[in-house]
């Protein structure tokens, strides 16, 4: 929550010599990030976030009281003074002028006066100004005393126009599903059921209480007699409808955070002067105030031990004391033990841990020492899949790859089969989980269209996978895709890769969806397929690898082969296939036609003509050509068998 | 032979002092050191050479061809530069295809290094998550307001009767509790804890400064003893180390429902290192959020809070990769565009 603070606002309740930048930097450092500092006409406003914690500092005065405890720390003096009211009206539990029924696990406080004769008109400027600084719109005195209330004291009013309440009696109770109202907004909402509504006599509802007031009840031009109103509501009730009906006003704002029911009291005294000085207005001589659970003090318990272990430094008891006595709190020591009355404003500090802060953070975080960790460290888990990653990416880029970062969530038809949906997407061009890294990919080369020279763009990204009843299945997949470029390039990135990694793999043929028809190899290590590569029915060529498969397939070192010492015998032959003969299945054939051949390769292609190296190998004794002669024999005699294929004369 | 040596050197020499162009040179280095050369031939014939002589005139074989190749190489230094054999030195060099990791991978790697040399352990933990480990675990039970605090994506996915809806996770801090649980399961099955999380998790929200899916780093620390000052003290050490030893960090209140005390951490800027400039006004940069591990939550992950403290933070990778090289992106979205012509600037 961002509030809005006026300088001079403020120090009506503050006094100190602190600049605004000073005093800035002081409650940043120590309690409520001050996020700028800006001009609104002549006056400097703050600019704060409250956390939603500190529903307690979310006013001119919540500041004013942090500012005042904050402010000495860093010599400067500051003093906190609490508005003065003259509104001296005793309070009732019951009153003349309104009969209620109330739920009290919905309402803490129900706290209300009659005002009669009030005179509606513009109010004064000094007013008007504190309002536009605050944020809001002066509209006329009944209105602006809202929200003047609601800025200083942090606490909302509303104010009914009491001749549109019937039979001068109300109802809080819990709405029922379906029931209608009319907020004066002019909204109309049909409520979920459970929200905090006034009804009258009439069986009209009035209010929705916390959030915005009825339009029946409304205060108009020829409103006389008002009824003003203070609460404090229960905070999840007030939550569930504000978010249901999307009905966000700064009350419900406020109440949702939990308000302190000690706020009530003051809050109205000082409506009544306001109504008073302002409207002329004529207020009842009770104050109506239901408030049957009244703030008892808590204490925190803790010891000195406890704050020095959590804060790693030796703080004396005095200075925790100091520390926490400026904010309202009442330590009281008993040897190293301490405990901690915490005042009704306060009751977010609950625990230890609690007081452990707010001693911190008056005594400076600034002033702890920076100290590194000692002790054991923890044992590594074995075979993470981080470095091999690493691995991955470094190969791929160092041969040209640019790794890329698509987006998971995807419209429909980038999605895949079956993805998962989002159920509160930001639009349909983001609506789904991927299934698959692969039509990603295919955008991302299309939106490189204009580069005609060839590319090659990668990721490592998860894709999820659903599973009934569970999580998805979110599998790290790394993927990428080939622009421009030949079949050949591609594929011997692919293959360099397998081989850096140890991966003892073959390139089966096999159609699968997405890629053209006898364009795709699956690549599997024994029968384990482990990933694909081939050419997409958009052209792209395209491949794609489970990390978690790849990672299993690599081995981390290979073993040794020794070094032979005989030179080996290379020679070049050329061959001729018959058409639609897979080279790759030729030269695995050559491999194994003999023991002593040692390495094949295709080194040069023309027409039909292949020409192949070959390397005689044997491990003990240079070959001669003899030998050599009647191992080519039989390679060729098996070619020509298995394939068709003869030797080019 | 000796005499033979000394001949052919002398000879090659007159040559060589005699000759004015590139050709020429070329033309006496075949004739004397080629395949079927003068001196080439001398060499072939030493093994007819009486094997007590042999070494000699090994030697001065040798000798004989360096002299040779250095008044080469002499004479041709002293050719015109027009005479000498064209050779252009400024060609540009064929470069293979340069390949580029993204930024964020670049980031995600300097932070790891950091964190591991400090004893952490990488993990990664769900993207999609029970709401129980992004939220209530972390002390945040239905219907909180601080839950406003992360703009969650619910995903229409399983739900679980403990463990509540599917969600995309908001933040890291989902491996705190699974990080708790994992360690339940080696070893001793107790801390301490030593975690970082890098992760990438989803918010809805879109504009030039957030984008829907980013990533975070997640650090948890979990031992006896664990107090503010090894928070501090950590995570200068990570500022210093990754931003520069001349850059400072401080803490300033905040509020997380998983973490008590709970901080905002500032790192002074890198151009005026904290005297505040146009740049960052006021010398500090918001890194992120921080603090010591709520009992709560600690209770949650079944650690004894009565026996173990711990630190957590949780920052965002694209916000530190991008302080630190202070580049000037002017749209964080872009980070997330496949154009070549941003992806290759890095």
């Amino acid at each position: 929550m961002d509030i809005k603070i006026p300088d001079k606002w403020l120090r009506e309740y503050l006094e100190t010599k602190a600049t605004p930048q000073k005093l800035a930097e002081c409650l940043s450092l120590c309690g409520e990030s001050v996020e700028k500092i800006e001009k609104i006409g002549n006056e400097t406003v703050y600019d704060i976030e409250i956390t939603t914690n500190r529903v307690d500092s979310a006013s001119v005065l919540g500041i004013a009281r942090e500012a005042s405890a904050i402010l000495p720390r860093f010599k400067i003096p500051a003093k906190f003074t609490q508005p003065m009211t003259h509104a001296k009206q005793r309070t009732f539990s019951s009153v003349n002028y309104l009969k209620t029924n109330i739920d009290h696990n919905l309402c803490f406080r129900f706290s209300a006066i009659l005002i009669k004769n009030i005179k509606i008109a513009t109010s004064p400027l000094d007013i008007q100004n504190k309002l536009i600084e605050s944020g809001a719109r002066p509209i006329n005195n009944i209105v602006d005393i809202s929200n003047y209330i609601m800025f200083l004291f942090g606490q909302p009013i509303h104010t009914f126009d009491y001749d549109k309440i019937k039979g001068a009696k109300m109802h809080l109770r819990a709405s029922r599903k379906g029931e209608e109202l009319t907020t004066l907004d002019g909204k109309k909402h049909k409520l979920p059921g459970g929200d905090i509504v006034i009804e009258d006599v009439d069986g009209r509802l009035i209010d929705l209480a916390g959030i915005m007031g009825g339009l029946n009840s409304a205060v108009d031009e020829n409103t006389k007699n008002v009824l003003l109103f203070v609460q404090t509501y229960n905070p999840v009730n007030i939550r569930r409808t504000s978010m249901a009906l999307a009905a966000r006003s700064q009350a419900s704002i406020l109440f949702e955070k939990g308000l302190d029911t000690e706020l009530v009291d003051p809050a109205l005294r000082y409506g009544i002067d306001m109504f008073v000085n302002l409207t002329k207005g004529t207020p009842a001589d009770e104050i109506l105030d239901i408030y049957p659970d009244p703030y008892k003090v808590k204490a925190v318990k803790t010891n000195l031990e406890f704050i020095n272990e959590r804060l790693g430094i030796s703080l004396t008891k005095d200075q925790i004391s100091k520390s926490l006595v400026p904010l309202g709190f009442y330590p009281r020591w008993s040897g190293k033990n301490i405990s901690v009355e915490i005042p009704s404003y306060r009751r977010d500090v609950e625990i230890p841990e609690d007081i452990v802060e707010e001693v911190a953070r008056i005594y400076g975080y600034r002033n702890l020492p920076d100290t590194p960790l000692s002790g054991v460290v923890p044992i590594p888990i074995n075979d993470s899949p981080f470095i091999f990653e690493e691995k991955v990416k470094d190969f791929l880029s160092g041969w040209g790859g640019v790794e890329v970062y698509t987006q998971s969530l995807v419209p429909k038809e980038l999605a895949g089969p079956e993805a998962l949906k989002l159920k509160n997407p930001l639009g349909k061009e983001a609506e789904y989980l991927r299934t698959s890294l692969m039509l990603s990919l295919e955008k991302a080369a299309r939106e490189n269209s204009g580069v005609t020279e060839p590319f090659h763009l990668f990721e490592i990204a998860n894709v999820y996978l659903p599973r009934r009843g569970d999580l998805p299945v979110e599998l790290m997949t790394l993927a990428g895709v080939f622009v421009n470029d030949s079949y050949e390039n591609a594929k011997g990135i692919i293959e360099a890769l397998l081989e850096k990694l140890n991966i003892d793999y073959k390139f089966v043929p096999e159609d699968s969806k997405g890629f053209l028809p006898s364009q795709r190899l699956s690549i599997k290590t024994g029968q384990t397929e482990i990933g694909q590569f081939g050419v997409l029915e958009s052209g792209l060529i395209y491949y794609e690898f489970p990390i978690e498969s790849l990672q299993k397939a690599s081995k981390e070192q290979r073993s040794f082969v020794p070094i032979p010492n005989f030179p080996s015998q290379i020679e070049d032959i050329t061959l001729s296939f018959p058409a639609k003969t897979y080279l790759g299945d030729v030269i695995e054939k050559m491999k194994s036609a003999d023991k002593l051949i040692s390495e094949v390769k295709l080194v040069d292609k023309f027409k039909d003509f292949f020409t192949f190296r070959i390397w005689y190998q044997h491990p003990t004794k240079t070959l001669t050509d003899r030998e050599v002669e009647k191992i080519r024999n039989r390679l060729v005699e098996t070619i020509k068998r298995q394939f068709g294929g003869f030797l080019k004369d | 032979m000796k005499e033979e040596i000394s001949n052919i050197k002398n000879e090659a020499i007159a040559q060589i002092m005699e000759a004015d162009s590139a050709t020429e040179l070329e033309e006496i280095s075949i004739a004397y050191l080629g395949r079927n050369g003068k001196l080439t031939n001398l060499i072939k014939r030493l093994k007819e050479v009486p094997p007590e002589e042999r070494k000699e005139n090994g030697i001065l074989l040798n000798e004989a061809k360096s002299t040779i190749q250095s008044f080469l190489a002499t004479q041709k230094g002293k050719l015109s530069v027009t005479a000498r054999k064209w050779f252009d030195p400024t060609v540009p060099g064929a470069k293979p295809p340069i390949g580029h990791l993204h930024l964020v991978t670049q980031g995600i790697r300097q932070i790891s290094r950091i964190f591991e040399n400090l004893g952490y352990v990488r993990v990664r933990y769900p993207e999609v998550e029970w709401d129980w480990y992004a939220f209530e675990a972390l002390n945040m039970p239905k219907g909180h307001p601080a839950r406003d605090m992360w703009e969650t994506f619910f995903v229409d996915g399983a739900t679980d009767p403990k463990l509540g809806q599917t969600v995309l996770t908001p933040h890291t801090s989902n491996g705190q509790v699974r990080e708790m649980q994992r360690i339940h399961s080696t070893g001793s099955g107790l801390p301490p804890i030593r975690m970082i999380n890098i992760a990438k998790c989803y918010r809805r929200q879109s504009d030039a400064s957030h984008v829907p899916m980013f990533h975070q780093f997640e650090g948890l620390v979990i031992d006896k003893g664990i107090s503010v000052a090894h928070l501090k003290g950590t995570l200068d050490a990570f500022a210093k180390e990754f931003f520069g030893p001349e850059r400072r960090t401080r803490l300033r209140p905040y509020h997380f429902q998983f973490t008590e005390p709970s901080f905002e951490v500032d790192v002074t800027c890198g151009i005026c290192l904290g005297k505040g400039c146009k740049v960052c006004k006021g010398g500090w940069l918001e890194l992120g959020g921080a603090g010591m591990v709520h009992p709560a939550v600690l209770k949650n992950g079944g650690i004894a809070p009565n026996k173990y403290t711990g630190f957590a933070f949780g920052w965002g990778v694209e916000r530190v990769v991008m302080m630190k090289s202070c580049l000037e992106i002017p749209d964080i979205r872009l980070l997330y565009s496949s154009d070549l012509r941003f992806l290759r600037q890095f």
